[in-house]
């Protein structure tokens, strides 16, 4: 295989044969577009820093590929006395739900969902039994509409080799009133692991969907790569959430989708506190006039953490309105990058569009960038865009500690404050504990 | 649509220095740029053995560098530079007397209102016609005082120590493609010096006009705004219009001593088939302040983004930008701050207009290192558009290592409001009217820190294009 050397991020774990292996047993549409997605992947270079949306992570620097072996697919008992500590610990912390998917590393292990969101048609499934039960659902949307190999290297090395993932579909006019709450652990050091997640709501369907991924440290570099797609029709209501909560040695990947259709809701979180390294690409699509999607972001780095938040807005119908708020705090070496676009494509009229990007830094050594980008290309539009670094602000703690906290409490409370902000425009039940916890462990870290 | 036919009728572009004189020229180079051309512009000017050297380096460094594919687009201008005059020599010698200047020269800046100018409001005058400075003059008080206010080529030879102390040091020509090709041809600006303590009361000019078609004008300035000085450069500039593209790019380098205060203005008012490739920078010391007031009404496509590296400890850097870019015009400017020391500061605000196909684009650094202990930046940037068709971008870069820093950037992005409108035009004004007033309403932050004279007229300008629009 001398020609395959040559090609960059082709390693004796990940290759075409790997992609073979992973396509034994699929039916041919799917093994035909992971070999299509293959061939994309190693038809691109390895990003750069030379390009813009690579310019503060140097993957070279952060990424060892060639180290990486791929992760086990072999599932383990749907025994909760089994699970790790730490998996069933967050779980418990869970409320009420519609409906579980359980991973552990890469391979679903346990499956439910309600009786009667089931007799209405909700399906909630691993992605290879929804290929299997479901095709004619999946075979549509998969890496086509949303995430499809062409939008990069990872996009295309996540459809060429995804082990399993969740499929979720909400018929019409189906309200889900409790979130389905989807939790992962990985143990596997060295490992890279690689999972899809597929969600269709149809139209004035609505539904909320929590995704945690959590690990204890690992002593190699392992990889989570995650691709995730969130389609809503016409008048739609979908929350996305997810929680990063990986160990050190993680490297965390995730490039998430968005298609909203006409006057529908498509709202996301993403909360970034774990791993070592964490790459999240978002690009929300406001297709259908009168769509609408609140984009949240909330992270808190320490160490020498290094986050990476890439995100755009289009805006290709009029009407829709886009709002973007990430906040972060970053002590120690930690490093943040944010890199955000507003596009409003031509004709799309009466755009509502904002983006805000605020930094916290708590040491010295921490560092955030900050790119809050606009390109506008319709004139009846309201746009707008902020951004911030700043310190904790020095009346804030001396209020706090004149009221006798200790400047440790003081500056909790602040951090806290300034994050919570976030959480309270998407206050789903238990995840705004969870994160204010999580939050509370690092500090007093 | 009566409201539609106001915008339209908001020509703000129509170009009246677009005038063109009978071309007559001393000298020129072949079209085009080459080792030759380069060694030709050296030896017009009689430069020293170390300024060529200087200048066949740049060359080497402006041929290695690949065209820049971010900002406007430069795919044509390749063609262009094949046939353009990089040097063009207007006269022989530069003149200190008005009456000294060519017949025709002279009145190209009488009608653009130079002369009168001087006499009124202005401590010295520049004007450079083509590649060359052709007159250059400064009020007896201030040269009384030292001030050095000359051309680039005399500063070189009247002043050598002084100018190879700082030429070249504060934008070496490695810095982009456009500051190495501007030192490899460079050709007339301006060289200042205002000595320690020296307040100029009033501003100097210097004038930038080029005639010719297919040339390229490449001015230098190097200005040294020594302690405690304090100073104001306005720098204006015009051309005819015509079918064949030209070519502008400047370097201008700036030192601003402790305690210092320099504020350098720039209104650009390229005609529209100019590419305008502007490299602006200044060394900003201890408690000095430096103030960038950049506007940008002409050009095809203008890429410039003055900046300040405040390296001494309480240095400020001021940046006000206004841009407007009518049909089939890009205006890609900003500016950039670089905090290189504690308790700096700085400001930038950006506006723009974009009309018709127009694409005003600001892009922006602010970078704080580690260490700028206390260091504050505040960016804002508002953008209007009037057409349907018009086009905004923005691109702030926010880079910051230090915790003890407080920075903060805000854009927004509107047009012209029909409730805005619909008010004004209730309380009896006519359309055309609220639509100015909206507008000048608009830049009036900007437009109330220029020298009054061009504050007057950036205003009339706004007014008269809009007069009687409604029909």
């Amino acid at each position: 295989m001398a020609e395959t050397t040559t090609i960059e991020g082709v390693t004796e774990a990940i290759n075409r044969a790997a992609v073979e292996a992973r396509s034994h047993g699929e039916p041919a549409w799917l093994a035909q577009r992971r070999a299509h997605a293959w061939s994309v992947y190693e038809s691109l270079p390895l990003p750069t820093t030379r390009r813009e949306e690579w310019r503060y992570t140097d993957l070279r620097r952060v990424l060892d590929l060639d180290a990486l072996h791929l992760g086990s697919t072999e599932a383990g008992p749907d025994d909760p006395s089994s699970y790790p500590e730490r998996l069933r610990a967050t779980m418990n912390e869970d409320h009420e739900a519609a409906g579980h998917l359980v991973f552990i590393d890469g391979a679903v292990v346990h499956t439910d969902i309600r009786d009667d969101l089931a007799s209405l048609g909700v399906i909630l499934m691993p992605l290879r039994q929804a290929v299997r039960e479901h095709p004619e659902l999946v075979e549509s949307h998969l890496a086509t509409e949303a995430v499809p190999p062409e939008e990069g290297k990872f996009a295309a090395l996540n459809a060429a080799l995804w082990s399993d993932g969740v499929f979720l579909y909400v018929p019409r006019g189906v309200r889900l009133d409790n979130p389905v709450r989807v939790t992962r652990w990985i143990s596997e050091a060295g490992a890279a692991f690689f999972s899809r997640t597929l969600i269709v709501a149809e139209s004035t369907s609505q539904v909320s969907y929590v995704d945690e991924i959590l690990s204890d440290d690992f002593d190699t570099q392992t990889l989570a790569s995650a691709a995730v797609e969130v389609i809503t029709r016409d008048g739609a209501q979908v929350q996305y959430v997810s929680l990063q909560r990986m160990g050190r040695g993680a490297f965390y990947q995730s490039k998430q989708r968005t298609l909203a259709g006409r006057d529908s809701t498509l709202d996301t979180l993403n909360v970034t506190l774990g791993a070592s390294v964490s790459r999240v690409d978002l690009n929300a699509r406001l297709m259908g006039p009168g769509a609408n999607s609140d984009m949240l972001g909330l992270y808190f780095g320490d160490d020498d953490q290094h986050f990476d938040h890439n995100t755009s807005q289009d805006h290709e119908a009029p009407s829709a309105r886009s709002d973007l708020l990430y906040k972060g705090a970053l002590d120690g070496h930690a490093r943040a990058a944010f890199r955000g676009i507003i596009r409003v494509h031509e004709g799309a009229q009466q755009t509502d569009a904002y983006q805000t990007n605020r930094n916290l830094l708590l040491s010295e050594h921490a560092r955030a960038d900050s790119l809050p980008n606009l390109e506008i290309e319709a004139d009846d539009v309201k746009c707008s865009h902020g951004s911030t670094v700043g310190q904790l602000d020095d009346d804030h703690l001396f209020y706090l500690m004149s009221r006798g906290l200790s400047r440790e409490k003081a500056e909790r409370l602040v951090v806290v404050g300034f994050l919570g902000e976030v959480m309270s425009r998407l206050p789903l039940g238990g995840v705004v504990e969870k994160v204010t916890r999580a939050i509370a462990e690092k500090l007093r870290a | 649509m009566p409201q539609n036919e106001v915008i339209q009728g908001l020509e703000l572009d129509e170009y009246k220095y677009g005038f063109v004189d009978e071309e007559k020229h001393v000298f020129r180079t072949q079209p085009g740029l080459s080792e030759e051309v380069v060694r030709q512009i050296s030896a017009q000017k009689e430069e020293p053995e170390w300024m060529l050297e200087f200048r066949l380096k740049a060359l080497q460094i402006y041929e290695s560098k690949p065209m820049p594919t971010w900002g406007g687009d430069l795919s044509k201008l390749e063609e262009t530079l094949d046939e353009i005059y990089f040097y063009v020599r207007p006269q022989d010698r530069m003149e200190r007397s008005w009456d000294d200047v060519p017949e025709n020269i002279k009145n190209t800046f009488e009608r653009l209102g130079i002369p009168e100018a001087e006499q009124k409001v202005l401590a010295g005058v520049g004007a450079q016609y083509e590649s060359e400075m052709v007159y250059h003059s400064l009020k007896e008080e201030w040269e009384s005082k030292g001030v050095i206010f000359d051309s680039i080529e005399d500063g070189l030879k009247n002043h050598p120590e002084l100018f190879r102390k700082y030429f070249g040091t504060v934008i070496p020509s490695a810095d982009n493609k456009f500051s190495a090709m501007n030192s490899a041809v460079w050709s007339g600006g301006s060289f200042v010096y205002i000595p320690k303590g020296v307040e100029l009361e009033t501003p100097l000019q210097a004038y930038f006009r080029v005639n010719q078609e297919r040339m390229g004008q490449f001015e230098r300035t190097l200005i040294i705004a020594d302690e405690g000085s304090r100073a104001h450069y306005i720098e204006g500039c015009t051309a005819p219009t015509y079918s064949t593209e030209s070519f502008h790019s400047g370097v201008i380098e700036i030192v601003v001593n402790r305690g210092a205060h320099f504020r350098y203005t720039t209104i650009q008012n390229w005609s529209n088939n100019m590419y305008n490739l502007v490299t602006q920078r200044a060394l900003v010391h201890e408690h000095a302040t430096m103030e960038w007031l950049d506007g940008n009404l002409g050009s095809k496509l203008t890429m410039k983004y003055p900046s300040c590296y405040l390296v001494g400890e309480g240095a400020h850097g001021n940046i006000l930008s206004i841009a407007y870019a009518g049909d089939g015009q890009h205006q890609d400017t900003g500016g950039k701050v670089i905090h290189a020391a504690p308790r700096t500061t700085s400001s930038i605000v950006s506006k723009s207009i974009s009309k018709g196909t127009g694409r005003s684009s600001y892009r922006g650094l602010c970078k704080v290192y580690d260490g700028a202990v206390g260091a504050k930046s505040n960016v804002e940037c508002d953008a209007l558009l009037i057409n349907e068709t018009s086009r905004t971008d923005t691109y702030p870069y926010i880079e910051i290592e230090e915790k003890r820093s407080n920075i903060g950037h805000e854009a927004t992005v509107s047009k012209v409001g029909d409730e805005q409108l619909f008010y004004l035009m209730s309380r009896g004004m006519s359309e055309e009217e609220a639509m100015a007033l909206i507008v000048r309403g608009f830049i009036e932050p900007i437009a109330k820190q220029l020298p009054l004279e061009y504050a007057v007229e950036l205003n009339r300008l706004i007014e008269l294009e809009m007069e009687g629009s409604v029909g």
